[in-house]
């Protein structure tokens, strides 16, 4: 009954529930399962079979198992290393906190008047007036 | 003479040691009953029973098992459901 390509439902630890496909028997109690679950040594006792049988060679690997159980209508959805899809719950809006940036206080240095330079005339213009002749002195006689 | 307030038993009476080397009467709230399966009826473990201000404050691991339906039904009611889902189609196909 337990042999390898058996499909069966693992019933105890964190994957209970889910399917799995016997990969290797490795003594009397315990057998290595791979498919929806961690794929790891199994004991006998904590799996349920099904009447689903699937081609599977001895010790295959984890690509080969999710191709046989295709083939039976279980798909196996992959996930990545180093990622845990998690489900994201709507819950309450988060306020967004508005940073108020502490502007620092410089002190201002005293305001020194400066005083305008006087304004310098404009140049006036010199007009040169023209010489008139000048005239002769009149003698008297 | 304990205040009329005081008497009812709802709430335990603690006897507290004071700095001073006295010792003064304080009512605390009782723990809560322990959680049990609702198909069994066993005491659920790895569920701790504590008052609602220190369990709120617990993270969610440390107040269940790790496992479909943890802190819910036991493990032997757990078994029994997947055996009961995983037998149900052979029993339909044979009828």
């Amino acid at each position: 009954m337990m042999d390898v390509g058996r499909v069966c439902v693992k019933i105890a630890g964190r994957d209970a529930g889910k399917q799995c496909v016997i990969v290797d028997v490795v003594d009397e109690r315990h057998v290595l399962i791979d498919g929806l679950t961690r794929r790891r040594k199994c004991n006998l006792m904590h799996l349920e079979p099904l009447a689903v049988v699937v081609d599977l060679k001895k010790g295959a690997d984890h690509g080969a198992v999710v191709i046989a159980l295709k083939s039976v209508g279980i798909e196996v959805p992959e996930v990545k290393k180093g990622t845990k899809e998690r489900k994201k719950n709507p819950g309450r809006p988060v306020k967004q906190k508005v940073k108020h940036e502490k502007v620092a206080k410089v002190k201002k240095a005293p305001q020194v008047e400066k005083k305008e330079a006087p304004k310098k005339a404009a140049p006036v213009e010199k007009k040169v007036e023209e010489k008139k002749p000048e005239e002769a002195p009149v003698k008297k006689e | 003479m304990v205040a009329p307030r005081h008497r009812s038993r709802t709430k335990r009476r603690v006897f507290v040691r004071t700095p001073k080397g006295g010792s003064t009467l304080t009512f605390r709230i009782r723990k809560p009953s322990p959680a049990r399966c609702p198909v069994t009826g066993e005491i659920l473990k790895g569920v701790p029973r504590e008052i609602p201000s220190i369990l709120k404050n617990m993270p969610k691991s440390h107040k269940r098992p790790e496992r479909p339906f943890g802190g819910v039904l036991s493990g032997r009611a757990m078994r029994r459901l997947f055996i009961s889902e995983a037998r149900a189609p052979q029993q339909q196909e044979e009828e």
